[in-house]
């Protein structure tokens, strides 16, 4: 019963871990997660200790107690936590009034067995992020002393925008790997170079680049870590998050993930799109720019003209 | 209160810009130039990508040239035939400049030819002109007198094939260096976002010899019309006009020459010229200053153009 229980988890949680895992490498590491839980409970307490001791998990619970703790647990392992979460908008449109905007990320867990809200025992991580584009990286270098681009890398792609928060830091809250896996946090997100890049430049080179975009995306705005307690706790089961859409936000569409986390694994996981999207008349101009492009251009000139002698003819005297 | 930009892809102050096309508007109508030069690397330095910049930079010209046009032309100061021999070449070298600035942006290296361009230019123009001014300062104190133009002289652009008649400027000289300096103004309006009435005035005076009183409403046909074509090439290659920026800059410039105008009245021509020179000269400085020192950030990052190859 105990093992059939456990299963049907496992399963549970595989379809939404596979759900969510974009890049098809993940999927293998999932099984031989399902692997390693039907190995039995003392396998998995082993796997959680080592990461536990590794990252010093706050000081709530002291290492003296946690073992019974999950010890008493393991037999009620049977009704599975599941996160369910939803945006306060699901379609936000960008006008030409557009000054930025912020979502509220919410949800629930299902089962929850935490005590109360400021128990620490599950952590929950939000990640918003817009549709991965590919860009340029460019270094300038000192060349006859003018400051000059003379190395590029392209990584195929890049978030244009991205958004997290959680209740603690992350790095507190899983180890590396996990957070790799999941795309969870700045320094874990996937970016890989075009392959002739890959060959050209060295591990070290590719850090740099990769650093130089993460920094210079948190300057313009477009990569957000919101404040501490970012994710709230309201009671055993409800949570809530704000993410920040800046003004200059990157038009597409936007997904947010939504993770539960207990002692460091993904336990649960949940998606939600929210649409991005220009209307009115901003977004009649930027389709006639790009989709009209000759009509668009002639269109600009005769505006041109009709309000240089429209201004003119107003302030008659101007005219030398 | 802020606007977004649809082409730049950005939320800007309405406020901020409708200052800056005023005080571009001020500095254009008290020396009597495009503005041009000023405008497109103020875009730069307020966070404009560079070649959305030089786009709107080209729609903006046309506003603020095309009622000087037809002022020039109603009053008959247009040589009309010189004027499209002009904006032939104009035409041309607009269309070359604008497959360049596709290139330059494909490469990473638009910025650095738009700074360097500039810094040339700025340079050249600013420091003749402030040679100019002082000279005529100092000859003007000293009671000398100021008119220099000399006429009936030969040089080797009349030894050039072609020859055209231009009536209106009095000159039967060849159709090629009218062309050229149409080609050679078209292309920097294309890079660099300018009229180019500050390089195509001089070259028209000190080369052809074009009497003064045609010089600058022929000047001004050429613009008008380069600058049209230019706008309408610029949106098709690079989608880089944004009509919500360029109205902002017209409103506020429009208002902005009134005042200008007004104020330049009261200055001498020399005195002008030596206050534009040394804008012109301040302006290359800060751009140059910016390729040469050492910047904070030695990254950058823009989306793809093209294709991921």
């Amino acid at each position: 019963m105990r093992t059939k229980g456990i299963l049907i988890g496992v399963t549970r949680m595989a379809a939404c871990l596979c759900a969510l895992i974009v890049v098809s490498s993940a999927a293998p590491k999932v099984w031989s997660l399902g692997e390693e839980a039907h190995a039995g409970p003392a396998r998995i307490d082993e796997r959680r200790t080592k990461a536990r001791t590794k990252k010093q998990m706050g000081p709530r619970r002291p290492s003296g107690t946690r073992r019974p703790e999950i010890k008493a647990q393991a037999p009620q392992a049977g009704p599975v936590e599941r996160i369910e979460a939803d945006v306060s908008t699901r379609s936000v449109e960008v006008t030409t009034a557009f000054t930025g905007h912020e979502i509220l990320v919410f949800g629930s867990i299902d089962n929850s067995q935490q005590p109360g809200d400021e128990s620490g025992y599950y952590n929950i991580v939000v990640v918003v992020e817009g549709t991965p584009e590919p860009t340029v990286v460019r270094r300038k270098s000192d060349v006859a002393g003018l400051w000059i681009n003379t190395s590029s890398v392209i990584f195929a792609s890049v978030p244009s925008y991205y958004a997290i928060a959680s209740t603690r830091p992350i790095d507190e809250i899983a180890g590396p790997n996990v957070l790799d896996k999941h795309a969870i946090g700045f320094a874990h997100i996937k970016m890989t170079p075009v392959p002739s890049y890959q060959w050209s430049f060295g591990e070290e080179a590719l850090a740099a680049f990769k650093a130089a975009v993460i920094r210079l995306k948190r300057q313009e705005g477009f990569y957000i870590m919101e404040a501490r307690d970012g994710v709230t706790f309201i009671g055993r089961s409800l949570f809530r998050s704000t993410i920040a859409l800046p003004a200059n936000v990157p038009v597409g569409p936007l997904v947010a993930r939504v993770f539960l986390f207990r002692d460091g694994e993904v336990i649960s996981a949940h998606i939600a799109r929210v649409t991005l999207e220009r209307t009115g008349l901003e977004r009649l101009l930027h389709s006639f720019a790009f989709r009209y492009p000759f009509a668009y251009g002639i269109f600009a000139v005769l505006l041109a003209v009709l309000s240089g002698l429209l201004a003119s003819a107003y302030f008659r005297r101007a005219v030398r | 209160m802020n606007i977004y930009l649809p082409i730049a892809e950005m939320s800007v102050s309405v406020v901020l810009f409708l200052g800056l096309g005023w005080a571009v508007g001020f500095l254009s109508g008290l020396f009597g130039v495009g503005g041009g030069f000023l405008l497109t690397p103020l875009l730069i330095f307020m966070g404009i990508p560079s070649a959305v910049a030089v786009g709107t930079g080209s729609m903006h010209i046309v506003a603020s040239s095309v009622s000087g046009a037809i002022a020039q032309y109603q009053r008959n100061n247009v040589d009309i035939k010189m004027g499209f021999v002009l904006v032939a070449g104009g035409v041309f070298g607009s269309a070359i400049g604008v497959g360049i600035v596709r290139i330059l942006r494909d490469i990473g290296q638009f910025d650095l030819f738009v700074a360097l361009s500039y810094v040339t230019f700025l340079g050249a123009v600013g420091a003749l002109m402030m040679i100019e001014s002082v000279g005529t300062i100092r000859k003007a104190r000293s009671g000398q007198p100021v008119s220099t133009r000399k006429t009936g002289q030969h040089s080797w652009v009349h030894g050039l094939p072609f020859k055209m008649r231009f009536h209106r400027s009095k000159l039967y000289i060849s159709a090629v260096p009218p062309a050229l300096i149409g080609a050679f103004v078209g292309f920097m309006a294309a890079v660099m976002g300018i009229g180019g009435g500050f390089v195509m005035v001089p070259a028209m005076i000190y080369l052809l010899r074009v009497p003064t009183n045609v010089v600058v409403g022929t000047s001004l046909f050429q613009i008008v019309f380069v600058m049209a074509v230019t706008t309408v090439l610029q949106a098709v290659q690079n989608q880089t006009v944004d009509v919500v920026l360029a109205l902002l800059l017209i409103i506020g410039g429009v208002i902005g020459a009134q005042f200008g105008a007004a104020a330049g009245g009261r200055l001498k021509g020399e005195q002008l010229r030596f206050l534009l020179a040394a804008l012109v000269i301040l302006m290359c400085l800060r751009i140059g200053w910016d390729l040469v020192a050492r910047p904070n950030e030695l990254f950058s990052i823009t989306p793809m153009l093209g294709v991921v190859k």
